[in-house]
């Protein structure tokens, strides 16, 4: 069907339209500062429960499966994560199957590390509270190795460190020993393969956080007990927040997530109402 | 033939035979070559790395070579691997083998932190305006399969967010604040799920019977060229 240039100007301008108040209702809510009470999701609960359940000094490994496109959603998640972890004096084990995104989880963590040392005054050090492995190719190969000797499959963190005599690693000789593990992904590879390759066989607690539009594809497995809880988008890192009791930018970006949100749906019901009405103009023409 | 046909064929049927074995026998021995194996598929994981940044920079040159359009944007990308490239071997001066510096920035990680992360964030953000302005122009409810798909969308959009709350309560009280919430729940945790769960059945059937399909050599276009 070829267009009339009437037509695709008019076009253009509604899409100018929309550009113009998508900006609006994103950028708005981050000047005014405002915020929205919200009850975090049951799946957000029940993962924020069993981390918070783990004893101090437990190993919890966290997977930072993304890149920085999506590092908007994922970063508050794993960001929260960290501070629950070096709060409760869990030690946190953390890698990345995604290589374009090892430098910024290691800056995410570096930075959560100092922040948390800034809070509490306390040292918190590479090695000794927490390790950082970093990446290496083989994806599930790489957790199947793993599962078998975690320090052979890793012989040095990412800071060229040997883990055989790493003080953060005393009692991990496999994921069979370790306690919980959170994967945070935006892909493949992600939360699947973790359960195919890690939990369902080295048997421990995995829990999951993805990108928004992933997160349908895992409830399955949640159903089916294989993950103990999920956070969904920049939501569920907002809901870890409130639960943790330090909002911070996921919370700040559930304002601008309410009015696009709501934005959406006003578009979404405009234009059917003006298509219902089109048709009764037809249909009332076509009678007469 | 012999060396491009049948001895892949044979090493695909007696490697993946024994990979599939190995699963049910509870010895130490099938576990050493389990173990031995994923390493091997490591390696070979770690070459494939190469071959994408290969197949990539390959590309790039034909389109160049072509004068295609937005060949320019090709030379962008030989200039950033090559600058990037450069800068990560020269590591901040401790050479390609030391771990990165911790105590100073490289000009690595400066590439990195204000180059590829916004550029990354920013074309991913502008999808919200694209969905916005799609959603306009194509989510219509012009039969019933749609207007379901389109009342589900509706739904799920508006109760993922904070403001749904504030509305349910207005429209139905405070202590039913949780309408629409419950409601986009519900969507997710049936319709969705069971759609997911026949989605997964499906394909990992379509996987196993293709996987059988490449161990006995009915399928072979994985060895490249023509199956004669």
């Amino acid at each position: 069907m070829t267009r009339s240039p009437a037509d695709l100007l008019r076009l253009r301008r509604t899409r100018h339209v929309i550009y113009l108040l998508v900006a609006a209702v994103v950028v708005l809510p981050y000047l005014f500062q405002l915020s929205m009470p919200f009850k975090p999701s049951s799946w957000a609960e029940k993962l924020y429960h069993r981390v918070d359940s783990l004893k101090s000094g437990s190993h919890v490994l966290l997977s930072f499966d993304y890149d920085p496109a999506s590092s908007a959603e994922l970063n508050p998640m794993a960001q929260a994560l960290l501070r629950h972890c070096f709060a409760k004096g869990l030690v946190p084990i953390v890698m990345t199957h995604w290589v374009t995104g090892v430098s910024q989880v290691e800056k995410l963590l570096r930075d959560t590390a100092e922040e948390v040392q800034k809070q509490t005054g306390k040292p918190v050090e590479s090695g000794k509270d927490y390790v950082f492995l970093g990446f290496k190719p083989g994806t599930s190969n790489l957790v199947l190795n793993m599962g078998e000797n975690l320090k052979a499959a890793f012989d040095k963190d990412f800071y060229k460190q040997p883990t055989e005599s790493m003080p953060a690693l005393t009692g991990v000789q496999s994921l069979k020993n370790i306690d919980m593990a959170v994967d945070l992904a935006a892909g493949t590879p992600g939360v699947e393969m973790w359960i195919v390759y890690g939990s369902d066989r080295f048997h421990f607690p995995l829990g999951a956080g993805t990108t928004a539009v992933q997160a349908p594809q895992l409830y399955p497995f949640i159903k089916s007990n294989q993950l103990v809880g999920l956070l969904g988008g920049l939501r569920g890192a907002a809901d870890y927040e409130q639960l943790l009791k330090k909002p911070a930018d996921a919370t700040r970006g559930m304002l601008a997530q309410s009015w696009t949100h709501t934005l959406l749906v006003i578009l979404i019901i405009g234009a059917n109402l003006r298509l219902l009405a089109g048709l009764f103009r037809r249909k009332r023409t076509r009678d007469a | 033939m012999v060396y491009k046909r049948l001895i892949p064929l044979l090493l695909v049927f007696v490697i993946g035979l024994l990979g599939f074995v190995q699963e049910f026998v509870p010895h130490p021995l099938s576990g050493q070559f389990r173990e031995e194996m994923t390493m091997w598929f490591r390696v070979i994981g770690g070459f494939a790395l190469f071959i994408g940044a290969y197949s990539l920079l390959h590309m790039h040159v034909a389109r160049i070579r072509r004068r295609m359009a937005g060949w320019g944007y090709s030379v962008f990308v030989f200039l950033g691997a090559a600058v990037m490239i450069a800068v990560g071997l020269h590591n901040g001066g401790l050479g390609p083998l030391a771990a990165e510096p911790q105590d100073r920035m490289t000009w690595f990680k400066w590439g990195y932190e204000n180059i590829q992360v916004p550029c990354s964030a920013t074309i991913f953000s502008i999808l919200a305006f694209f969905m916005a302005s799609a959603a306009f122009r194509t989510f219509r409810a012009r039969n019933v399969g749609a207007a379901l798909l389109l009342g589900a969308a509706v739904i799920v959009m508006f109760g993922r967010v904070p403001v749904s709350e504030a509305v349910g309560g207005w429209l139905f009280g405070v202590g039913h604040s949780g309408v629409f919430p419950r409601a986009a729940d519900a969507i997710m945790e049936y319709p969705n799920l069971a759609a997911q769960r026949g989605i997964m059945l499906g394909v990992s059937l379509g996987v196993i019977s293709q996987a059988v399909r490449i161990l006995f050599g009915i399928e072979r276009s994985y060895l490249g060229g023509s199956d004669e």
